[in-house]
């Protein structure tokens, strides 16, 4: 554990040397204050002429928490599709190209506990991303009644969905010693996972739902409605066992491989 | 202390080593020699555990590397080809995170981080990037993260290549000093480095061992059968045939064309007699006049390039001492 956590504050410090992440930060600050604003706004005329007409605002059922919160929570694994794959790429791929693998590999190491510290090293990065996103839903909140309880699953989701969208960027990473590659592989194994949703719609039945159960955004849209589903969870979570495992095939490889 | 035994490892059909076996004592500097992609690098890989052999086992500090490779990289330190550092840490945030990898913490890291920044003259540079450093510098960045934890076992994979010849010296002088009681191994392409540092040498070519023993009686026996050059001005007839009747004298070649009336002979002498001073004797009664004599000393080069080159002169196919 020890271990882990040196090499997790070690690819964080990197991280912040580089100016990539400045560059991501602000990206993704800028995008999700566009996304919030827009929503925001909208719904501010909608609910002005809602008001004018109570008997279709009793038949819409429009909420300030679905009709803000929910299409900036949707947009976030829209943005993520971009963002992880630049977030990951380099974690394995420029120890690779650097060498410095070799030493790394040659510490008193486990395998696991490299893996594990670049993970959780990019895991805060991207709660660190997710904190900054707190703000609009207490922005919300000073104007009309938001539903806490709503917005604390679409949190678990987005943290979820994070975890496995970053695994995946992982395990591209360490497939290759070059980031652009890495960041390319990582980008089409999730949009992938992000299509297979619209190739269920045309798919005839069995195959249709296997389509839709392996989709992420599928997964996501329960936890952005308010609904914890096991079966959202397990999705998820083994997403992330997979490709934790696949990763450390993939260096027990590179070591054989030399 | 380290011990290698039939280690083979194969890069697909590519031979890394093959059936390579030594061993190095508690405190004896080995030095490591073979041309460029002779299995060097591979044989320290499979040392430090960083790559697994096709067969075949390694003990460092007695504890078996494939079995137990965590025990066994505790008691190591390891300097790769090239010198691999993370450009973006300060040198001494570098040592820092090393000594955090090989389980260091608290005053026992920041003692084992003081003493190396001194003793490889880091201290100026500590709060430098590493990326802006110079290759010299690099270097002893490279040796202080071997030995940050005090390891009983330091391997050092070319630690002089691509320096300019004052940092070569530099870091040679280092790696003497550094020694102490460590059990070292150095590879490298650079002889003189060697007969420098090494108390031992293992020559490795095409992946075998060809030739191994310690430095000095690996001299002594290259020098028992002494060869001497001859120059003098006479008959070359008598000259050669006086001089094939010193006692010692194996036989006598005349080399190449004389200049001038000068001839230049070749004597090869058996055994670790002197036979310089009879030579000049039989010059003298051959009523010659000798102008130039000198022996001719086998070097390590002459060593290595001969096993190197697969030549087989006399009687040394594989020096084994």
């Amino acid at each position: 554990m020890y271990n882990t956590f040196f090499i997790c504050r070690r690819e964080l410090a990197s991280f912040f040397f580089s100016p990539i992440a400045y560059v991501i930060l602000a990206a993704w600050a800028v995008l999700m204050g566009f996304f919030y604003s827009g929503a925001f706004l909208s719904y501010a005329t909608v609910s002005m002429q809602l008001a004018r007409n109570p008997q279709a605002a009793a038949q819409y059922n429009i909420t300030p928490t679905s009709a803000v919160l929910e299409p900036v929570f949707s947009s976030v694994t829209v943005i993520l599709l971009f963002v992880a794959p630049l977030l990951t790429m380099r974690l394995f791929s420029e120890e690779k190209k650097q060498g410095t693998i070799e030493l790394m590999l040659t510490f008193p190491l486990r395998n696991g506990q490299l893996f594990l510290g670049k993970y959780l090293s990019v895991l805060s990065i991207y709660l660190i991303m997710l904190a900054i996103t707190i703000v609009y839903p207490i922005i919300l909140s000073t104007f009309v009644k938001v539903d806490w309880g709503i917005v604390s699953s679409a949190y678990l989701g987005m943290i979820l969905a994070g975890m496995a969208f970053l695994s995946v960027g992982l395990l591209a990473s360490s497939w290759t010693s070059n980031q652009i590659v890495a960041a390319m592989i990582a980008f089409m194994i999730l949009l992938a996972t992000f299509l297979m949703e619209a190739l269920a719609i045309a798919a005839s039945e069995p195959l249709s739902s296997i389509l839709r159960h392996l989709s992420l955004g599928m997964h996501m849209r329960n936890f952005i409605r308010g609904i914890i589903d096991t079966r959202d969870i397990i999705y998820l979570v083994n997403i992330n066992i997979l490709c934790g495992f696949l990763v450390l095939r993939s260096l027990e490889y590179y070591r054989w491989r030399g | 202390m380290i011990r290698v035994e039939n280690l083979t490892k194969y890069y697909g059909n590519l031979r890394g080593v093959e059936d390579i076996s030594f061993r190095v004592e508690e405190g004896e500097v080995l030095g490591f020699l073979g041309p460029n992609g002779a299995g060097k690098s591979t044989t320290m890989r499979i040392l430090t555990g960083y790559m697994p052999p096709n067969s075949g086992s390694a003990w460092v500090a007695d504890i078996n590397v494939s079995e137990s490779p965590l025990e066994a990289q505790k008691n190591l330190g390891y300097l790769p080809e090239n010198n691999p550092l993370y450009a973006e840490m300060t040198v001494r945030a570098y040592l820092n995170f090393v000594a955090s990898m090989k389980g260091m913490s608290g005053a026992e890291k920041e003692a084992g981080i003081r003493r190396v920044l001194g003793s490889c003259g880091l201290e100026d540079v500590a709060h430098r990037l590493i990326g802006n450093l110079s290759k010299g510098y690099r270097q002893r960045v490279g040796l202080a993260q071997a030995m940050v934890n005090d390891p009983p076992v330091l391997i050092l994979d070319e630690p002089t290549s691509g320096l300019d010849p004052a940092q070569i010296v530099e870091i040679r002088n280092l790696i003497s000093e550094l020694k102490g009681n460590r059990t070292l191994i150095l590879s490298t392409h650079i002889l003189p480095e060697v007969n420098m540092v090494c108390d031992r040498v293992v020559i490795i070519h095409q992946g075998r061992i060809a030739a191994e023993g310690a430095l000095d009686t690996l001299a002594a026996k290259l020098q028992a059968d002494s060869t001497i050059r001859i120059s003098a001005i006479g008959v070359v007839d008598a000259l050669s045939e006086k001089m094939k009747m010193v006692s010692g004298v194996e036989r006598v070649e005349l080399l190449g064309a004389s200049t001038g009336e000068e001839a230049h002979f070749e004597v090869h002498a058996k055994g670790g007699d002197d036979v310089r001073s009879a030579l000049v004797a039989a010059v003298f009664a051959a009523e010659g006049k000798l102008t130039e004599i000198r022996q001719v000393r086998l070097t390590l080069e002459d060593l290595f390039v001969r096993t190197v080159s697969g030549e087989q002169k006399h009687d040394e196919e594989t020096v084994n001492v």
